[in-house]
């Protein structure tokens, strides 16, 4: 327990943070605040877990931590830089950063191994791109990454011929692929079923083990606790809640979520 | 809750008046269609009459076109391939030069958006002037020949080819182009490696129809001098060789229905 709390006291630790998102706001306009003002830092080798209901705000605090989504004010910095410095910034910071999507936006037509090669993209001389043409030792870690998610029997197949839980651990293997300091994952497990969920989050749990941060929305409270070392509970686009896992009783987690099903009904 | 019942004959109607601005509206636009029919009937100076009088001219043609001449069959095969040859020469070279341009010219992947607006405006004022009038300027500056047919082809493919394919890339989803652009990788890894194999099957399929449309196309090339067997459709006209002309006539029904549908079964087998 205290050694939890060691952990997660930001203020305490020497070690620069892997990822610091500062007074962060976005609207869409007329009427949606995504993000209000939102500030907190990662450190290295944390597994932060965002919790929050539908709408809380929690995709497109993943889209500005990628630079998918440009906020209307507050910064992002990935390992000390800020993404919007320059376009060139915003590409070294992408190369630090994996993103899981929740819809999986795998390449329907490409095998799962070609999905997982979109991982090296960015390390890989332009032409080899082009000619579809990667080193063996490219392939061979794509190939470990899909042992890792346990798919390594179906690297050839084409990507929309995998079930959803397949399509996910195709996209959590290429995030793997990338050697990224950190796996931003925006609702990983929320289209799959409680076996392919757990499968993911042990993955993803074993990729923290290595030394990588990782950053996941979850909706299942449960999940959360067993998974993670710090749930951030995000609502309204604010975060309501920031501490170890440990600490934050499943209760007041629930109470956050029922009264905020309770509000937006009334 | 007192409900008023009434029979059939009771209900009041709406009050419709006559000169309402919806019927005002329907009567200007049916004179301004009948303006505009009656203007067009003068200037194409259309006229029953001299149809009626050149049926006749015509009949007599085609009694004497048959049977069709096939002394010249030889010549008139090889005239049919230069016509497939320029289309297919011209239709690719139009893709070749298509391939950069609609990817600057489609929206969500343009480079940018200086960039983006007079690509449009390039490939439509391509797309505008036909491939018969560049052809006519070709013969003009490269002399008589295939190879005029095959350089107004090319010009007027490229604009219609890379503003298909540019649409065919706005329509795709984006997800897939995201993941790849999160992982840090340039446009043109992101262009080359993910976009590419979702829309090739419909680049493929906007090539081989245009491939099809300009074999259509190249057979009345001949006729301004680019080549091909419109060249001989022209020459025996001129020269009132009816069995020759039906021989030609034959020849483009046959190669044009043959390249429809193998066209036509490649493209179905794409999907």
């Amino acid at each position: 327990m205290a050694a939890t709390e060691a952990r997660i006291a930001p203020a305490s630790r020497s070690i620069e943070p892997v990822a610091r998102v500062a007074g962060l706001t976005k609207r869409y306009p007329p009427a949606v605040t995504a993000l209000d003002d939102v500030s907190f830092t990662v450190q290295p080798g944390e597994f932060v877990a965002v919790l929050g209901p539908s709408g809380a705000g929690k995709t497109t605090l993943f889209r500005c931590l990628t630079g998918l989504t440009r906020p209307d004010r507050g910064t992002v910095a990935v390992v000390g830089r800020d993404i919007w410095q320059s376009p060139r910034e915003l590409r070294s910071a992408r190369r630090q950063l994996a993103l899981i999507f929740q819809q999986f936006n795998l390449i329907r037509r490409l095998s799962a191994l070609e999905n997982v090669l979109v991982g090296r993209l960015a390390h890989v001389p332009t032409w080899r791109v082009i000619l579809r043409c990667f080193t063996r030792s490219d392939r061979q870690l794509a190939l470990g990454c899909l042992d890792t998610v346990g798919l390594v029997e179906r690297a050839g197949t084409r990507a929309d011929e995998l079930s959803g839980g397949q399509q996910q651990r195709v996209a959590i293997a290429r995030a793997l692929a990338q050697n990224a300091k950190i796996i931003l994952a925006d609702e990983p497990v929320a289209s799959l079923d409680p076996e392919s969920s757990a499968t993911v989050l042990a993955s993803l749990r074993s990729a923290v083990s290595t030394g990588v941060t990782v950053v996941a929305s979850l909706h299942q409270v449960h999940l959360a606790r067993a998974y993670a070392d710090r749930i951030v509970a995000l609502r309204d686009g604010r975060i309501v809640a920031d501490a170890a896992a440990s600490r934050l009783d499943a209760r007041t987690i629930e109470q956050i979520y029922e009264r905020n099903g309770e509000r937006s009904e009334s | 809750m007192a409900t008023v019942v009434r029979r059939a004959g009771e209900y009041p109607e709406p009050v419709v008046t006559w000169w309402s601005g919806r019927r005002l509206r329907f009567v200007v636009v049916l004179v301004l269609l009948g303006a505009f029919y009656s203007a067009s009937w003068h200037l194409a100076k259309v006229d029953p009459g001299r149809l009626l009088t050149g049926l006749p001219k015509m009949a007599g043609w085609a009694a004497k076109a048959w049977p069709p001449a096939t002394d010249e069959l030889p010549v008139l095969l090889l005239r049919t391939a230069e016509t497939i040859a320029m289309a297919a020469i011209g239709t690719t070279a139009a893709a070749l030069l298509a391939l950069p341009l609609c990817v600057v010219a489609a929206r969500n992947v343009t480079p940018s958006l200086a960039l983006y607006y007079p690509a449009r405006w390039f490939l439509n004022a391509l797309r505008g002037v036909d491939s018969f009038v560049f052809a006519l300027l070709f013969v003009a500056a490269v002399g008589l020949g295939p190879f005029a047919g095959v350089l107004g082809i090319a010009l007027h493919t490229w604009g219609s080819t890379a503003k298909l394919w540019a649409e065919a890339i706005e329509n795709i989803p984006p997800g897939p182009l995201e993941a790849a652009a999160a992982t840090g990788a340039s446009r043109l890894k992101v262009v080359a490696f993910a976009l590419l194999p979702d829309v090739a099957p419909s680049m493929v399929s906007v090539g081989l129809f245009w491939w099809e449309f300009n074999v259509r196309a190249s057979t009345v090339l001949g006729v301004v001098g680019a080549g091909g067997i419109g060249q001989e459709l022209k020459n025996s006209m001129d020269l009132l060789l009816f069995p020759r002309l039906l021989t030609i006539i034959l020849l483009i029904l046959v190669t044009v229905t043959v390249i429809d549908h193998t066209s036509e079964w490649l493209r179905r087998k794409l999907e």
